[in-house]
């Protein structure tokens, strides 16, 4: 294993030269560096002129300044990057550095949802292959897919944030609203549910009504202003987590596992009086990674202690469910600052920007304060990458579901819940953690119009602004991050696929 | 029923504590000005303000900053943006640094003996100094620092600071660039050759232009603190100014790597705050800069003039395409966005919260004719075939079509050298054009391209620096009219245009499209209009305009200057040197409820005033 890992990082790092001098030769052979200065009526042009060719060495051949900045850049394997100026004196590393920042907290979380709602939606389609579901979410996929960014950014920005800031301040829903926002719900859920048409209308009225009511009780209390899960809501999240993890592993057979679940949510309940004091304003994030790591303890215990013979599952589930709940108790400290939040920003999405500039303020508003920020932008970015990972996971879980030892599972006499959780969904993973790790690498240095339409300077605006001026310093900063990540995101994705699959190691 | 009932049961603790106040301010709807500020139009005077009633701007049609009176720094923020480039030099004037989004910035850190008016025009600022001309052979220039002149950081703004900036434009005198190694922008040095006669730490100091240079005016207003750059390279302040006064280049030229580099931020952030202190109404001291998001600056506590309306001004980097959205949003209030149709109908369908100022940029669009090769140069056509190809450009038709959309009051522009907002504009236009091509006449046309001995179809190609849709629109305007008068108007877009080997530099067009952005000089259009002029691309000569432009240059006086340019403007009209069609329209964007937000034609643009913006209560 070693061995192979060793050889997949050093034919990288080959690529990775190759690829640098080529992008090198192609960045400064786009265009003429001193196009702004020929144009230019300035007195001392000349000087200028003479100036900036000073500044970018272009009295010298390609290969001499390529080799220039290969010794800056290499200096990064001893961790002291050198990667140069802009031609008007900005220094690189510091450009790299907070652009790589922004991109990255830009595109994780938009990452991480497209992979979880593209994947499921995926499966999903592909259990309900051909009915209305399936063509609705292949229908919204191929719609998703073909937007033009900068459009829907546009039109993000008018309903998500301008005509929202106008809404919350005096928020309330027509009946009209309520209703529609009903009628979704409801035909969502029945399509996945499925079942035959008699389940299927009942399942639809049940679920309609229960949104419009409670839409309508959102709507009455004022949630919109000051809202908050409450507890009640809290165990409803708690106990629908424990499903789904039964779900994906015994069900509802083994006993012990079920009340070692069900022993977890009242720990919960307890836990959530206990830490309320700490809750109402932590000092910062170390303490809710503390108390994320004493949820992973407790219920892990709970689930050993439960757990009989299959102690690993059942800690499992009960970690998932203990973390679940944990999530939701976040989640109701931080709604329940929203209105306190809206004190000090009256319009709360900006369409530009990554928050309010020096902002200090309690840990609840802060979070709010970069969180409102990231959801039109990750919308974008999520609402794109969701479609190809639908579409791949439905190919990818179709094709499993028709092989030879599924029919096999299924004439075993297994239920439809353990064939598609255990046996399918594993295997049609496999292909998937190629697209993620290449998707990552290539939404961290693509997410130009997003980053321009948003105002955010990330590492596609260096990218662009570089490339604009023909000046390769930034381009070449950019290459190294974008390269960077593509090479060590393949690299990772390789590495996943020889543990999963022997075959490949050799 | 059970249903209802357990849901009911879940919501019930689903919502967190009153607010304790019920949040109403927010609401967009308190806009009692409403309307009537909404779509206000630049006069005349090619100005508009955002404030209705006119009164507390001064009189209408003052194109001066308005007299606020005594002003106390409102607490509060108002937000602006010139683009997406980020501010990075407090010295804008090197060849690196001099750009716009740099100035807007640094207009507010410094201020000078003077300002650009809506229109052009130079006003002084009388609590920063004054200055005088006392002779006018040699031209003499003495000026005077207000005693109450101080840098935030103490120091007095003195005659030390003026030598800097004098000394960092490498006068030949001292031994020029190489000598001294300073990478300027200006150009000072070359009309003022000697150091300005003075003291050092003196509050006067007097200039002498060795040739008489009318836009003397132009060429001193703000400095930068030359104690800062003296300490930097370990010299007393007084030293440095007695070594320029002294010639001494060697001791000059160690200050010019911090003149360089040292007020540059390559890395976005002010790592010593007290290397830049501020002489203007706002102070980088205690400004908060948050890389590629914002920069916001806080007012400098010892300034000696009016002091800012609005406590925090903050500059936000936006790009174009994403700015009217953040307008509309509240999340920048005031934006000079690209003037183009598409702009102004989105501002103004959300007129409701947002102030649109419509108004003449001082840059203007131009057909030239190639009087070196080609149809129209004298050995062919002649002066016949460029009065038919001026018959026949639909001029008015361009304006209402292309221009009036989104600034109704746009004019076709008459004159080369002044704009239809200045007040002298009509005087020379009397005394120079009759309005014989204000429109398009296509009989006559014809006869005139008889009249030059051409063949129709007459081949002209336009050129202009692609891409650019408003050309392109007028390409195919005059296109559609003077085809029918006997050309065939040929679209010669190249976006190689102002290339070396583009087409104005090799001569290849018959008619170039381009924009002149006036710098508010007197005497920098003999370059244009001059015998071998260095931008006479189209090859243009006429020994009374040489002599009249020489009689312009040489002299101080208003009097001569608008003598000459009606002479100057006569005979390019009567040689069609070529055929001004329009200023270029510009647009301002801003939260209503802002005051004094007011369009500016010069290059300054709508940031002129802006430590006078305020919201109003």
């Amino acid at each position: 294993m070693l061995q192979f890992i060793v050889r997949r990082i050093a034919i990288s790092s080959v690529v990775l030269l190759m690829g640098s001098a080529l992008m090198f030769f192609a960045t400064i052979n786009s265009g003429d560096p001193l196009a702004d200065l020929r144009e230019s009526n300035a007195e001392n042009r000349d000087q200028l002129i003479a100036a900036r060719r000073a500044n970018m060495n272009l009295d010298q051949p390609w290969w001499q300044r390529y080799l220039t900045w290969l010794v800056g850049a290499s200096k990064c394997l001893v961790l002291s990057c050198d990667l140069g100026t802009t031609r008007n004196g900005a220094n690189v590393n510091t450009m790299i550095v907070n652009a790589a920042g922004a991109s990255l907290r830009l595109v994780t979380l938009s990452v991480i949802l497209a992979i979880v709602i593209g994947i499921a939606l995926g499966v999903l389609s592909a259990i309900r292959q051909y009915s209305g579901f399936d063509y609705s979410i292949t229908f919204l996929a191929f719609l998703f897919f073909s937007l033009p960014v900068f459009w829907a950014a546009v039109l993000l920005k008018d309903f998500g944030a301008i005509r929202f800031n106008n809404w919350i301040a005096d928020p309330a829903l027509s009946t009209t609203a309520m209703a529609v926002v009903a009628l979704v719900f409801a035909l969502l859920v029945a399509s996945v549910l499925g079942g035959d048409i008699r389940r299927q209308a009942l399942t639809f009225l049940v679920t309609g009504a229960a949104v419009f009511g409670a839409v309508f009780a959102f709507d009455q209390v004022g949630w919109w202003r000051r809202p908050a899960l409450g507890l009640p809501l809290i165990l409803v999240g708690a106990l629908l987590a424990l499903a789904f993890f039964l779900t994906l592993t015994v069900g509802l057979s083994q006993r012990k596992i079920v009340v070692a679940g069900l022993v977890t949510v009242a720990a919960g309940l307890v836990a959530y009086f206990v830490t309320a004091p700490i809750m109402a304003d932590p000092s910062g994030w170390l303490v809710i990674l503390g108390l994320l790591a004493a949820t992973v303890v407790v219920s892990g215990a709970i689930g050993w202690f439960f757990g009989g013979f299959e102690r690993k599952l059942s800690m499992f589930v009960t970690i998932g469910t203990g973390v679940a709940f944990g999530f939701l108790v976040f989640m109701d400290r931080l709604l329940r600052n929203w209105g306190a939040f809206l004190e000090i920003k009256p319009r709360p999405i900006s369409t530009i920007g990554s928050g309010i500039p020096q902002f200090d303020d309690t840990f609840w508003a802060e979070i709010f304060d970069w969180g409102v920020q990231l959801i039109l932008p990750t919308m974008v970015l999520t609402l794109v990458s969701i479609a190809g990972y639908s579409r791949y996971t439905r190919a990818s879980m179709l094709e499993t579901i028709n092989q030879d030892y599924i029919r096999t599972a299924r004439s075993k006499g297994l239920s439809d819940r353990v064939v598609y959780s255990k046996h399918a969904l594993r295997n049609a993973l496999i292909p998937i953690t190629t697209i993620v790790a290449f998707d990552f690498a290539s939404l961290l240095g693509g997410a130009v119009i997003t980053e321009t339409i948003f105002g955010w300077k990330g590492l596609g605006a260096v990218f662009r602004d570089g490339l604009n001026t023909v000046d390769p310093a930034p381009v070449m900063g950019y290459y190294l991050v974008a390269g960077g990540a593509a090479v060590i995101m393949n690299m990772l994705a390789d590495i996943a696929y020889a543990f999963l699959d022997p075959r490949i190691r050799r | 029923m059970a249903v209802v009932a357990a849901g009911a049961l879940v919501l019930a603790g689903c919502t967190s504590d009153p607010e304790t106040t019920e949040d109403t301010t927010s609401a967009p709807a308190a806009d009692e000005t409403g309307d009537d500020t909404g779509e206000e139009t630049g006069g005349d005077d090619g100005s508009a303000t955002s404030d209705a009633a006119g009164g507390e701007t001064g009189a209408e049609g003052d194109t001066a900053k308005a007299d606020l009176g005594d002003v106390t720094p409102k607490d509060d923020v108002v937000t602006f943006s010139s683009g997406a480039e980020e501010y990075n030099a407090y010295n804008g004037v090197t060849a690196d640094t001099n750009s716009t989004y740099n100035s807007v910035v640094n207009n507010q850190l410094f201020s000078g003996f003077w300002y650009w008016g809506t229109d052009g025009t130079i006003y002084p600022n009388e609590w920063f100094g004054s200055y005088e001309k006392t002779s006018d052979d040699p031209l003499t220039v003495e000026y005077t620092i207000s005693d109450e002149a101080v840098w935030s950081d103490g120091t007095p703004v003195t005659a030390n600071d003026y030598l800097l900036d004098w000394v960092s434009t490498n006068p030949e005198s001292m031994g020029g660039a190489e000598a001294l190694g300073f990478n300027p922008v200006g150009t000072t040095a070359q009309y003022v050759t000697e150091a300005p006669e003075t003291e050092p730490g003196s509050k006067t100091f007097t200039v002498t232009y060795p040739e008489p240079y009318p836009d003397w005016e132009l060429l001193i207003s703000s400095a930068l603190p030359s104690h800062v750059a003296a300490e930097q390279a370990g010299l007393e302040p007084d030293a440095l100014a007695q070594a320029i006064l002294d010639g001494d280049a060697e001791t000059v030229a160690t200050v010019a790597e911090f003149w360089n580099t040292g007020w540059l931020f390559p890395d976005y952030q002010i790592s010593d705050e007290s290397l830049v202190p501020s002489s203007g109404p706002y102070t980088l001291e205690g400004s908060t800069w948050e890389s590629g998001q914002s920069l916001g600056l806080v007012p400098n506590e010892s300034f000696f003039g009016p002091a800012p309306a609005t406590a925090n001004l903050t500059f936000r980097f936006v790009a174009p395409e994403a700015q009217v959205q953040a307008l509309q949003n509240g999340d920048i209030n005031v934006i000079e966005p690209q003037a183009t149709v598409d702009t102004v109908t989105q501002l103004e369908g959300m007129s409701d919260t947002i102030g649109i100022l419509k108004g003449d940029e001082m840059t203007w669009e131009h057909l030239d004719f190639n009087h070196g090769t080609g149809v129209f140069s004298n050995d062919e056509g002649g002066l016949a075939a460029r009065e038919a190809f001026a018959l026949c450009v639909p001029r008015q038709q361009i304006v209402q079509n292309l221009i009036q959309p989104i600034n109704p009051e746009a004019e076709v522009l008459n004159l080369r050298e002044k704009f239809n907002f200045m007040p002298d504009y009509q005087e020379v236009v009397d005394a120079a054009y009759d309005g014989r091509y204000d429109t398009a006449d296509i009989e006559a046309s014809k006869a005139k391209l008889e009249e030059a001995g051409l063949t129709a179809p007459v081949e002209v190609r336009i050129a202009y620096s692609a891409p650019n849709q408003r050309r392109t629109d007028q390409v195919a305007a005059i296109k559609s009219s003077c085809d029918e008068a006997g050309f065939n108007i040929t679209d010669a877009a190249d976006p190689k245009m102002f290339e070396p080997g583009g087409p104005l530099d090799t001569g290849d067009y018959e008619v170039a499209l381009f924009a002149w952005a006036g710098s508010g000089q007197i005497a920098s259009g003999a370059g244009i209009y001059q015998t071998d002029g260095p931008q006479n691309y189209g090859k243009y000569s006429n020994e009374e305009v040489d002599a009249a432009w020489d009689t312009l240059a040489a002299s101080t006086d208003p009097a001569v200057h608008l003598e000459q340019t009606k002479i100057i403007e006569k005979l390019l009209w009567d040689d069609l040197f070529g055929i001004p069609v329009f200023a270029h329209p510009g647009v301002v964007g801003y939260d209503n409820t802002l005051e004094n937000v007011r369009h500016n034609s010069t290059q300054t643009g709508v940031s002129w005033n802006a430590e006078q913006w305020v919201r109003a209560n």
